[in-house]
């Protein structure tokens, strides 16, 4: 066991430090932060001037060098716009980002559940047809989409909740909504099909047989062992949630990373995008590494190593 | 269009006198400080604005963008600073002239104080100059303070500012833009990363709060010279998405807003509870034209292409109406805007038979350059563009860019022959905008001996008025050669709440000082 977390740590440090060239690489590619740092009236001198100042005129290796001998010092440079420290700037952002996407995903998880496991005992019924209808529907809904209509309706039109930003549970509950819905849809189907198989089981028979009550086969014995699935989906999603927390956080002016980020690219930012790809990716890793060992706890049978 | 309507000509008449008499007044030192009234009321109540950006800093010297540069003048002042109508008028500095073709004086208002209470006077001004051109503030303005070689103290309240070369627009360039005056011993206090967020300067109002992304909370400086402003407490959310910060007014949540897309103008104007104002934004867009490249070294070639885009029309459908279509790079904010140079009329068939005069029949193979993803939409006007060009037989290939992309393209001259691009007249005087448009460099080579004499005497022309006067053959002569295909700017959206009374400047300037509730 011990063998197999070294082992996996020091892939995930090899995952980061890959994302850090890529990103790295891309940053580069995309174009020079000059002519968006400087006036408008800045001649091709003051260009050249600014990158020496910041070295954006050295080869891309030295560049790449210099970049990664700050980076395991965890120093990822001063922010271009913000004049601060990149990591600090992006860390303070973290709990906002991780107050949404904890939200969301309790959300999607206490929503899939119970619809999933009606949907798989009530087979072929109009309940599995309202459930599977349901879940249709939330994979096909763009969440941009949804956010905007959600805000029409419950800000605008009726008042019941803030537009956007970030402030007390209300604030919380549309971006929320809009980036549970896909993870709610995709859960849902998984318990459904999980739950069909498990149900098809000996031991479910078994206790059906020796005349327990249906709602303890289920949840005793039938559900656990579905929901294993569900923890590794859930943990390979977290990428994905993060990924819709930008999009999400930049219409909800939501304060936290994804938003600081989309900002820093718009802004060629260059040591904030660092930064932030380099904290989410940690985080991914993280969290992939978590639920490898969770599954483990969860199903005895299987093995590391 | 607005610029063949008669009554304008009559109203930039009526602008231009104002400015020119306070102007004339300023120079002869005779501007007699404003005293904060006693008997004004006190600030009171609370707005909220939603706003698509907020500022990068409050270090003035480190500002990236307008976003910054036009809001935190409300913290600070400049030497100079600008009126409700864009004129240029008296600030920290009561009065400037110049010495000498290079030594501008400014004469300061006495008993101004930091937000601190630390006085402001000489000392604060050589620092604030000292800071902003020594290489190691590394000033992402220092661009536009370049001419600056250094600043002497006569007295307390008297300097002097040297330039490496007669620089008439520094009193321009030391008010709102790059002139905002800072407090020595704060700045040096909290040091470079600590002015980034705890500015201290003898605006308005000052900064109580900002937590970034989420809110800027701004309260009034009951003790600015000019008096205290009318609001007491005004908060600023930024809210990036358009439609989440229409929505934040339409819900009550905000009292003004800006931007606002020009396609919701209409809808949002039927709501009787908002009211909607535009004013004309100084961003100039046009097509730059590569004229060292044949065919585009023919006069006739370029009026040809003049005359082949309806601007009229693009105003009309991409900003329903709201822009004004201009004759040259002559914004009509700008000094000495000329409303009787008419712009070329759109006439493909006049366009074609410039063409077959300039030798070509059936048109020519050229490129066309344009991108996406910048502070103003150009990838519509230029989709636009393309087509009008087409239809008078250009064979054009259109390449189209991600805004980072042919940032590094035109710096290094890589541009293709026809480009579209906008530049934000900021100084709102042409000879600032002519001279960066044939600047020689960034994809930019028009040259005309004749233009550079017109524009050098303008230069130094210190009275407004007469400098106004010259500007009407530069806009002649620009029309009849063309070396731009002339657009139009577009106007400026701004929606607020009916319990607020707001009117925006037409320099862009975020100046919340008027602001008022309505009784």
């Amino acid at each position: 066991m011990r063998a197999y977390i070294a082992a996996r740590l020091a892939t995930a440090v090899l995952v980061v430090l890959g994302v850090s060239i890529v990103s790295f690489c891309l940053t580069f590619l995309s174009g020079d932060p000059a002519e968006i740092m400087l006036p408008p009236g800045a001649t091709a001198e003051h260009i050249a001037k600014f990158r020496a100042e910041w070295g954006y005129d050295d080869p891309l290796l030295v560049q790449y060098g210099r970049f990664l001998r700050r980076a395991v010092q965890g120093d990822f440079g001063v922010s271009l716009r913000h004049g601060q420290s990149s990591l600090p700037l992006i860390a303070a952002r973290l709990p906002a980002t991780l107050q949404l996407t904890v939200t969301a995903m309790l959300l999607a998880i206490v929503l899939a559940v119970p619809l999933g496991v009606l949907a798989a005992t009530h087979r072929g019924g109009p309940l599995d047809l309202l459930a599977m209808g349901v879940a249709l529907l939330g994979q096909s809904i763009p969440n941009f989409w949804l956010a905007i209509m959600m805000i029409l309706l419950f800000a605008v039109s009726w008042g019941l909740l803030p537009t956007s930003g970030r402030g007390g549970l209300a604030h919380v509950v549309m971006p929320a909504v809009a980036i549970a819905i896909n993870l709610m849809a995709l859960l849902t189907r998984l318990v459904r099909t999980t739950m069909i198989e498990v149900l098809a089981e000996d031991y479910v028979r078994t206790g059906r047989g020796k005349g327990l009550r249906e709602v303890i086969v289920l949840t005793r014995h039938a559900l656990p062992n579905a929901l294993i699935p569900l923890v590794t989906v859930v943990g390979l999603q977290f990428g994905y949630i993060l990924g819709g927390a930008v999009v999400i956080e930049t219409i909800f002016t939501w304060p936290g990373v994804g938003l600081f980020t989309i900002q820093a690219i718009l802004n060629r930012d260059y040591p904030v995008v660092q930064a932030s790809v380099f904290i989410l990716a940690t985080g991914v890793v993280l969290i992939n590494l978590i639920v490898d060992l969770l599954y483990v706890w969860l199903d005895p049978r299987i093995r590391l190593g | 269009m607005s610029n063949n309507h008669p009554q304008l000509r009559a109203i930039i008449t009526r602008r231009a006198l104002p400015r020119v008499l306070l102007l004339f007044t300023v120079a002869l030192g005779l501007a007699v400080a404003p005293v904060p009234d006693p008997a004004a009321a006190a600030p009171t109540g609370e707005v909220t604005i939603g706003l698509a950006a907020e500022p990068n800093t409050f270090d003035p010297h480190l500002t990236v963008g307008r976003n910054t540069q036009i809001f935190i003048v409300n913290v600070y002042d400049g030497l100079t600073a600008r009126d409700a109508k864009g004129n240029l008028v008296p600030a920290l500095a009561t009065s400037w002239r110049r010495l000498n073709p290079t030594t501008w004086q400014f004469t300061l208002r006495k008993g101004v104080r930091f937000h601190n209470g630390d006085a402001f006077d000489a000392d604060a001004v050589k620092f604030t100059l000292d800071r902003a051109i020594n290489p190691e503030t590394k000033a992402t303005v220092s661009s536009e303070l370049s001419t600056i070689a250094r600043t002497e103290i006569v007295d307390s309240f008297t300097v002097n500012v040297i330039t490496k070369s007669p620089d008439f627009l520094l009193p321009v360039r030391l008010g709102e833009l790059y002139g905002l005056m800072l407090s020595p011993k704060h700045t040096n206090a909290v040091g470079k990363e600590g002015i980034a967020t705890r500015p201290n300067g003898t605006g308005p109002f000052k900064l109580v709060a900002w937590a970034k992304n989420e809110r800027l909370v701004l309260e009034a400086n009951e003790q600015y010279w000019r008096g205290a402003p009318k609001v007491k407490k005004i908060t600023v959310r930024p809210i990036l998405e358009d439609a989440a910060r229409i929505a934040a007014l339409q819900a009550g949540e905000v009292d003004l807003i800006s931007p606002i897309p020009h396609v919701r103008i209409a809808d949002l104007k039927r709501n009787d509870k908002l009211v909607i104002k535009t004013v004309a934004a100084p961003r100039i867009f046009h097509v730059t034209i590569d004229v060292r490249k044949p065919p585009f070294d023919n006069v006739k070639v370029r009026q040809a292409l003049n005359h082949a885009v309806d601007a009229n029309a693009i105003v009309k459908s991409l900003y329903f109406g709201y822009g004004t279509r201009l004759a040259t790079v002559v914004d009509k904010g700008a000094l000495g805007y000329d409303p009787t140079i008419q712009p070329y009329p759109f006439d493909p068939n006049r366009a074609k038979a410039l063409l077959a005069e300039a030798g070509f029949p059936n048109g020519f193979e050229t490129e066309f350059d344009s991108f996406t993803g910048s502070i103003a939409d150009h990838a519509k006007p230029a989709e636009a563009i393309a087509g009008y060009l087409q239809k008078i037989g250009l064979k054009l290939k259109h390449n189209v860019f991600e805004f980072g992309a042919f940032g590094p393209r035109r710096v290094a001259n890589q541009t293709a022959p026809l480009f579209i691009y906008s530049i934000g007249n900021a100084y709102l005087e042409p000879s600032w905008v002519i001279r960066w448009l044939t600047q020689g460099g960034l994809g930019m080579h028009y040259k005309n001996a004749k233009l550079d004499e017109m524009l050098t005497r303008i230069e130094a022309t210190d009275d407004p008025k007469k400098r106004a006067e010259q500007y009407s053959d530069v806009q002649k002569l620009l029309r009849a050669e063309a070396p731009f295909i002339f657009l139009f700017q577009a106007d400026a959206v701004f929606g607020m709440s009916t319990r607020i009374d707001y009117t925006p400047r037409p320099d862009e300037t975020q100046w919340l000082y008027p602001l008022g509730l309505k009784k």
